[in-house]
């Protein structure tokens, strides 16, 4: 220890003088993070930037639906995107997506993190089978969703069906996927369904952070059990709380193959959000397609700054 | 034994980005089709089997096969796509200028308006060229040339459960709309579904059509014009939600799709539904329906039964991709246009075939004979560029119409239809 004090110590010491450095070392000095630092900026600058770059540029040009470059568009993708009928209805649809899953999933997950937190017999286990919905493909978990939903033969119906709660198969109440309220009620479930093992990872990791003698010494002032929960563990389980609350909203704004595997967003467009939406619109307007991807990113980096504001990002999680 | 959780996780990442790494190894050391005068086609088509085990990619293994055994020089890689994923997999492929050599399937105007594809007489043998049923020539031709060539061909016809009738006491097959309603209702009331209505994004473009024609509409007036919003047109979609609004089909027709209502109606749960002779392999092998269940009758229209059906041809296109595997392109279609294997592909998915000559041979077959005859009086979508868009427009949207005002989703389609390519 006092060796590794000693030799950075010595090493530290030119550098107090610099003026008495050559240019050239000076420079060499001065360049020599970017050595450490190029392979990162580099990879910014080729996957975050320049996708976002030819995403604007494509939504001011005129494509045919095979990918080909008619010219310039002007601002017609964002005027066609705005006439679109559908649009006000994906945007409202949207919200209530991103708000209920967050807000659902992160209630359930503040429930199961404290469970598994506590010593019970085949815990280990348990937490091994929380992965399950996590490691399984978001595409497969639909699908499987998709047919027990069938109306003729889903062992979901088939379910309700033998305890009396449908009266018949093939019909448009056993139908949950056709009709686009119910329809997107199950998506709602099933994208909670897949997104419950992070958070619930996420807050557990937080849990653990919180030291033992604080709810020693409240136990001693005699604090009830819902007092320690309020005032010790939601406190300091505010950072990983934020952390995965963020996660989760960009995650499910984005989220695309739950959606797209169980109704393909219809009918029509009414059980699409704008991520679906983006990938419809693609399959004949690539600039319009284009066009809302801005938007989409847009919204996502408003929704950011607007949260990070909010929650005072910086003092909470960086302090 | 938190941290021990983590280390196995971070060892399970680990190999899983090995693994990852590995397979990327593999897909980028895929040989390029130049040296040593070897050529590699790439032939992408349509899965029309309805499993692994009559898969289509079995079909063409075994021409590709046959061919590199005469051919070895050249090879031919095979990729199939189910119908259900074929158009928006070919439209990512061609968007992201990853041509296949040859494509069948879907017919894309579009793509030779691009200048994309090879027209038809440069890319076969005079013979080949003759040989493919003039019927549909209009339908592939873009400018005066023709671009697409049919492979295979099917014409639309109604089919019904005999059995149902029977049960439900009736005793003529439908002919009219008013046959049509009466006819559900009954079936409905023995607890089955009187209609299969598939509505859903695969192939709305063509249930609608069939209704459209009923009524004397279109998606195109005589002269050519787009008449996709025509007082005919709303009529029939009127009628349609009548049907749906009294639970004479299936609910919410707009999310269902044809594969899934022709198990449906194989496994003898439908009265009646609209069908091609591809439907018939797939009651063959649901083992409900014997072949006295059911029968196949013309479409039934709003006042009679229509004198003319939906003619869909499957085709193939060719895409300009590398000049010297032209010749090696021009052999393969030879080769796979023998009526050996045209034949061989009607027989495997019960479609008809695309040549005069392969037709010819097939024209006595009794499950074959009433299509052929009804092929020469085939109506035909679109053959303008536009229509790419019209018909993603239409599989999208039409379901909506059973919800909605018809004539608000016919005016939007057309509008789109009007605003050109």
């Amino acid at each position: 220890m006092v060796d590794i004090a000693r030799a950075s110590g010595v090493s530290r010491a030119p550098a107090r003088r610099p003026g008495r450095l050559p240019a050239i070392r000076r420079l060499r000095r001065a360049v020599t993070p970017l050595a450490w630092l190029g392979p990162a900026i580099a990879l910014i600058v080729v996957v975050v930037l320049w996708p976002v770059y030819v995403m604007f540029n494509t939504s001011f040009q005129h494509f045919s639906p095979d990918g080909f470059l008619l010219g310039p568009a002007g601002s017609r993708n964002f005027t066609d995107l705005f006439a679109e009928s559908g649009l006000s209805g994906i945007l409202e649809r949207t919200v209530i997506w991103v708000v209920v899953v967050v807000g659902v999933t992160m209630l359930i997950s503040l429930a199961l993190a404290q469970l598994f937190n506590q010593r019970f017999p085949g815990r280990r286990v348990a937490r091994w089978a929380l992965i399950a919905p996590w490691a399984a493909s978001v595409v497969m978990t639909s699908l499987i969703f998709r047919w027990a939903l069938d109306p003729n033969s889903g062992v979901i119906n088939v379910f309700l069906h033998d305890i009396g709660l449908i009266k018949s198969f093939g019909s448009n109440e056993a139908d949950w996927l056709g009709r686009p309220a119910s329809a997107l009620i199950w998506m709602i479930v099933v994208a909670i369904f897949v997104s419950l093992p992070f958070t619930t990872y996420a807050l557990l990791a937080g849990l653990q952070t919180i030291p033992g003698e604080l709810y020693e010494a409240a136990r001693v002032d005699g604090a009830s059990h819902w007092r320690v929960y309020r005032s010790i563990t939601l406190p300091l389980l505010r950072p990983s709380f934020l952390v995965a609350l963020l996660i989760n909203v960009i995650n499910v704004f984005n989220s695309f193959p739950i959606i797209w595997e169980m109704t393909q967003g219809g009918p029509g467009h009414e059980t699409a959000t704008t991520t679906v939406f983006m990938y419809q619109l693609k399959q004949a307007y690539i600039g319009e397609s284009a066009a809302l991807s801005v938007i989409n990113f847009g919204l996502v980096i408003v929704v950011v700054l607007v949260f990070l504001k909010v929650t005072r990002w910086r003092d909470q999680v960086t302090a | 034994m938190w941290s021990n959780m983590k280390r196995g996780l971070v060892a399970a990442m680990t190999l899983s980005a090995a693994a990852a790494l590995a397979l990327g190894g593999c897909g980028s050391s895929n040989p390029g089709s130049g040296g040593g005068g070897a050529i590699t086609l790439k032939l992408v088509a349509a899965d029309y089997g309805t499993g692994p085990q009559n898969s289509s990619q079995k079909y063409w293994q075994g021409i590709a096969d046959a061919f590199h055994k005469q051919n070895p020089n050249i090879t031919v890689t095979v990729q199939t796509i189910n119908w259900n994923d074929f158009d928006s997999q070919v439209k990512t492929m061609v968007q992201n200028k990853q041509y296949p050599d040859v494509l069948e399937g879907d017919y894309f105007p579009d793509y030779a308006q691009a200048g994309l594809l090879y027209p038809a007489k440069d890319i076969t043998s005079p013979a080949t060229f003759s040989n493919l049923l003039p019927v549909f020539a209009k339908l592939d031709t873009y400018n005066g040339t023709q671009y697409g060539m049919p492979f295979t061909t099917s014409a639309r016809t109604l089919f019904y459960n005999k059995q149902l009738f029977q049960k439900a006491g009736i005793t003529a097959p439908p002919q009219t709309w008013a046959d049509i309603q009466t006819d559900a209702a009954k079936i409905k009331r023995l607890g089955k579904m009187g209609f299969g209505l598939p509505l859903g994004p695969e192939e709305a473009q063509a249930e609608s059509l069939l209704w459209f024609l009923g009524d004397g509409g279109g998606y195109q007036d005589a002269s050519g014009n787009w008449a996709i919003n025509s007082a005919p047109n709303v009529a029939a979609l009127q009628f349609m939600t009548g049907l749906v609004k009294a639970g004479d089909t299936e609910p919410n027709p707009g999310t269902k799709n044809r594969t899934d209502l022709w198990k449906q109606f194989a496994q003898g749960q439908i009265g009646m539904i609209n069908g091609s002779p591809a439907l018939i392999p797939i009651i063959q092998s649901g083992g409900v329906l014997t072949s006295s269940d059911w029968a196949s009758v013309p479409i039934a229209g709003k006042l009679g039964p229509l004198d003319k059906t939906l003619g869909v041809c499957d085709n193939v296109s060719v895409f300009k991709t590398d000049p010297s595997k032209k010749a090696a392109i021009t052999k393969f279609l030879n080769f796979f246009y023998q009526d050996k294997y045209q034949i061989q592909f009607d027989q495997e998915y019960d479609l008809l075939p695309a040549t005069n000559s392969a037709i010819q041979a097939l024209s006595s077959d009794s499950t074959f004979g009433p299509f052929l005859k009804a092929l020469p009086n085939s109506v035909q979508y679109s053959s303008a560029p536009v229509w790419t868009q019209v018909k993603t427009q239409i599989q999208q949207t039409i379901g909506t119409a059973m919800t909605q005002d018809p004539k608000q989703v016919l005016d939007a389609i057309q509008q789109t239809a009007q605003k050109g390519a």
